[in-house]
């Protein structure tokens, strides 16, 4: 399984893709790779089944959620070139990013990131967080062990502390400010390997 | 004065202490906390006297002899903190000069006054340094060491620690063998081996320097972890580079076969200190579970385990300092989890202080050991030292740094290296380590103590004094001061699940990976031994919650009730922590019904409060709130059944607490919810709504006209005219579980008394 031109010549506008998502060639190989082992039955696009099929998932408390971030709009299939452009949210920041005034964000830049992990929590996509969405969280990450009511009072404080415009919500504006102090470009990342 | 006599036939009966009354005179600043230098026997001659002839009943007796060695340790301690006072009452000397600069200072004074008296100044023994002064020291880092930080540098630690130690070692002996290879020098007779070996001591950055001088700088937490940890761990290189030409400087050749086995050594030696540690660590954890009864002692527990660990990793030439911290690490969490409150405490401040004191006394003996050790001074060699340590230090961080980047994720800029290179200050352990040299292998001793004093003395004072205004020069961050709020605390594990999921899915098994790995097998098997009771099952979420919680609880009390936090409803687990920490189990069903009353009336309670702060009432300090709470709550009751008028508002579903401060905040006229049971129409008027001065007063005086109360009282100022009729209720909580807020429409809002009537009449109409 290595990285060579015939496995990058299956990949669709290779270059669009590489320009889009910073990733290099190598990576972009690898990624193919680990698509293909993944496509247990060679389709050539990955549905909600190839992914609950990794062990860890399932064991991750958020496992559906991250499952349906793959599935954006509703659709059940993914093909190659979806996936790596979510998965290039994760790419390392680029320490000294040549910026043009009118270029658009880079894809993995910390505005990004930042928007990825918030649709996670909204799933209604409102753009905003209510309550009972960040119940929903707060259950699904702390189990069984937790009563009910110790839940609602950490989300009542996590809501107040958070919510500046006093709409018993979290915005994405308030979301980034909630998060100012934690790094985030070093924790949504993961370092590719070459 | 019979003390004055008695003093000088104590002279007289010792003529080998010509001076040891003015000793005395001088006893604050005088004494040798190590039984070096001063030997005196008067008291077997006193002793001989008694025997012969019958002296009267001695009424006062002086025999410094017998207390002399606590007697001085305590002194010399006593010394060393009045210092450090001394030092804070001098405005602007702490901002600019650090700490162990002057404690050095002082050091060489003390020296030099003992020298003047006549006595020797007493050295820096290796033995009471390693065994007594360090150990709280690195068990104070090692217990408080940020975890999340240093693991996710792990990485770039080790290689600091380990490989640019081992450049500064080799590089350092290296280039000082061929300066003294250079004829004419004077220096041909030190040799390679013990070149070698000088570079290995000299090269070790040391954890007291870093962190007395780092301390006060408060730099971001990335380069403190870095360079602290380094000092930290280079102590197993320090020790087997050591070890290991020490015992071949003798001999005079070095083998490959025994570089080999310096580096099984290596290994054996880190690993070795860190199993050490851990062994000790869980035993600690496991005893913390069962002091529930013993709450007095547990943080002995913690200190003498620790120190267990440390010694018994000395007894096996292990790394002691790696040993400790990793005691440290490991039975923190645990411990934690099961001491109270106060031990915790304890612990802490314990530990400060101790190492804070070891802390001082090392820097103030290093100043007493210069004057008194036996100095060579030869140029080419200290000046040649101290060049290559800086060269050496700069060139090993460029270069580590350039291959460590290239697996970072957050690059080290150059500031930061800069940084690292210059806070990598010499202390104490490499005098100590140069002192235990033997004088017979190698001759030039004293020359190569001669040169670490030099060396320590420029890093702590050149490099500390200079730290902190290159700091500010080149802006380099700071320690971010505020602690983690809840919401930080959620997104954080949250994004550490979400990225565990996506390293999953790409089949990468990274940093999230081993950690997630970790942390549900710490939960399913770890916490369940070391933890007692029902902690164990606690995630980590909640318990920070509850810590959270319990701060703002003593914050609370301390204010005198007056809030800053804006939460309402959070108290509510306020009685979540007693139940489960303190108080005796009650059945749940009672349990719940507590609750339900306990936060019924804090909700009161808090927005109470907040509607004190906004309009700037006078409010005593809200102390007895409970009591006077349900009271008057038990009195408006009966009242509300004596009312004429009502008027109901329809209500809307329940908002929380938030909802309505933000809706009363902005419309006067709030609206409220849905009300009791029904049959009896009721105005209720919440007493704890934001414009409710008026209302309060109102209630106050509908409420009990007669009733002398404390809390909130605003007799002061009620005006007659502001009472109307047909409002102003106070709530009626018929059960505690009706946790509505009501509020009487026509209650007008918060206006002036003026307004009032017609905002009252606008309304009705």
């Amino acid at each position: 399984m290595g990285c060579n031109g015939s496995t990058l010549a299956k990949i669709h506008n290779l270059d669009e893709l590489i320009l889009e998502t910073g990733f290099s060639s190598s990576h972009i190989c690898r990624l193919y790779d680990r698509f293909h082992a993944l496509d247990k039955d060679d389709k050539g696009s990955l549905n909600r089944s190839d992914f609950q099929n990794i062990s860890e998932l399932a064991v991750n408390p958020l496992g559906d959620r991250i499952i349906n971030a793959f599935f954006p709009d509703g659709m059940d299939l993914i093909d190659f070139n979806s996936f790596v452009r979510i998965l290039a949210r994760f790419r390392p920041v680029d320490q000294n990013p040549k910026k043009e005034p009118n270029a658009p964000e880079p894809i993995n830049s910390r505005v990004n990131k930042l928007k990825f992990a918030f649709q996670l929590y909204d799933q209604d996509k409102d753009g905003k967080i209510s309550k009972n969405e960040l119940l929903q969280v707060l259950r699904m990450m702390l189990g069984v062990q937790v009563t009910e009511e110790q839940l609602e009072s950490i989300t009542d404080r996590t809501i107040q502390e958070a919510d500046l415009d006093g709409d018993n919500a979290i915005s994405f504006k308030e979301f980034k400010k909630s998060l100012d102090k934690v790094d985030i470009e070093h924790k949504m990342s993961i370092r590719f390997l070459r | 004065m019979p003390v004055r006599d008695l003093l000088r036939t104590s002279s007289k009966l010792s003529p080998f202490q010509p001076r040891y009354d003015h000793l005395l005179l001088l006893v604050c600043v005088l004494g040798t906390a190590l039984p070096l230098g001063v030997d005196c026997n008067p008291s077997a001659e006193n002793h001989q006297n008694n025997g012969t002839q019958k002296k009267a009943f001695p009424v006062l007796s002086f025999d410094y002899l017998h207390v002399r060695l606590p007697f001085e340790i305590a002194l010399w301690i006593l010394l060393a903190s009045l210092m450090k006072l001394g030092f804070h009452l001098i405005p602007r000397l702490s901002n600019i000069v650090p700490e162990s600069c002057l404690l050095i200072v002082v050091g060489l004074l003390v020296g030099g006054l003992i020298k003047v008296v006549g006595e020797d100044p007493p050295v820096l023994d290796s033995k009471v340094f390693f065994l007594c002064l360090l150990p709280p020291i690195i068990l104070d880092a090692g217990y408080f060491l940020p975890i999340r930080a240093f693991s996710e540098n792990t990485g770039t630690i080790l290689m600091f620690a380990v490989i640019g130690t081992l450049w500064n070692s080799f590089f350092m002996g290296g280039m000082l063998y061929a300066v003294c290879q250079i004829p004419g020098t004077g220096l041909e007779n030190v040799g390679l081996l013990p070149s070698l070996l000088f570079g290995s001591i000299i090269s070790a950055v040391d954890p007291v320097a870093v962190l007395a001088v780092f301390e006060e700088i408060h730099i971001n937490e990335l380069l403190h972890i870095l360079v602290f940890g380094e000092s930290l761990l280079n102590d197993a290189v320090t020790v087997v580079l050591y070890h290991l030409f020490e015992e071949y400087a003798g001999v005079g050749s070095v083998t490959f076969m025994d570089v080999f086995l310096g580096v099984i050594c290596f290994l054996v030696v880190s690993l070795g200190g860190i199993f050490m540690g851990i062994l000790y660590g869980l035993i600690a954890a496991f005893t913390s579970r069962f002091t529930p009864h013993t709450r007095v002692i547990e943080p002995l527990f913690v200190f003498l385990y620790s120190y267990m660990a440390y010694l018994s990793a000395e007894v096996f030439h292990l790394s002691g300092i790696m040993a400790l911290i990793a005691c440290g690490v490991v039975m923190r969490p645990y411990v934690e989890a099961n001491i109270s409150h106060k031990s915790h405490t304890t612990i802490k401040y314990f530990l400060k202080m101790w190492s804070s004191v070891s802390e001082t006394l090392i820097f103030i003996f290093l100043g007493v050991s210069t004057v008194a050790g036996p100095h060579q001074w030869d140029w080419t060699f200290v000046g040649c030292t101290l060049l290559f340590c800086l060269v050496s230090r700069v060139l090993g961080v460029i270069g580590l740094t350039s291959i460590i980047n290239k697996f970072r994720i957050v690059k080290l800029t150059t500031k930061d290296q800069f940084i690292i290179a210059y806070g990598g200050l010499r202390g104490a352990i490499a005098f100590s380590l140069g002192f235990l040299l033997d004088k017979h292998h190698f001759p030039m001793r004293d020359m190569f103590l001669t040169a670490i004093i030099t060396v320590i003395f420029f890093t702590v004072f050149v490099q500390g004094m200079t730290i902190r205004p290159l700091v500010e020069l080149l802006a380099v961050k700071k320690k971010q001061e505020t602690k983690r709020s809840i919401n930080e605390e959620i997104h954080t594990q949250f994004l550490d699940h979400l990225l565990t999921g996506i390293e999953d899915v790409c089949g990468h098994y990274g940093h999230h990976h081993w950690k997630d790995k970790l942390s549900r097998f710490n939960k399913k098997y770890i916490k369940k031994c070391l933890i007692a009771g029902e902690r164990s099952k606690e995630p980590q979420l909640i318990a920070f919650y509850h810590k959270m919680e319990m701060k703002q609880a003593i914050e609370l009390v301390e204010s005198g009730g007056i809030p800053k936090i804006p939460s309402a409803v959070s108290t509510v687990s306020m009685q979540n922590i007693k139940p489960k920490r303190a108080l005796p189990q009650l059945s749940k069903g009672k349990e719940e019904e507590i609750r339900n009353i306990l936060r019924s009336n804090l909700q009161r309670t808090r927005q109470r409060l907040r509607s004190y702060n906004r309009h700037t009432l006078m409010a005593d300090p809200y102390e007895d709130a409970w009591n006077q709470m349900l009271i008057r709550r038990q009195k408006a009751r009966q009242l509300e059944k004596r009312m004429t008028n009502y008027l109901t508002v329809p209500a809307n579903h329940p908002d929380s607490p938030t909802m309505m401060r933000s809706r009363l905040s902005s419309d006067p006229q709030g609206y409220s919810l849905k009300l009791n049971s029904g049959n009896v129409p009721a105005i209720v008027v919440d007493p704890a709504t934001p414009q409710s001065p008026e209302s309060m007063k109102l209630l106050d005086e509908s409420s009990k006209p007669g009733e002398e109360d404390q809390g909130i009282v605003m007799r002061a100022k009620l005006p007659e005219s502001s009472r109307t009729d047909d409002n102003v209720f106070p709530p009626g909580e018929d059960s505690p579980k009706e946790q509505r807020l009501i509020r009487c429409l026509s209650d007008p809002g918060p206006p002036p008394e003026e307004e009032k009537d017609d905002e009252y009449q606008a309304f009705l109409n």
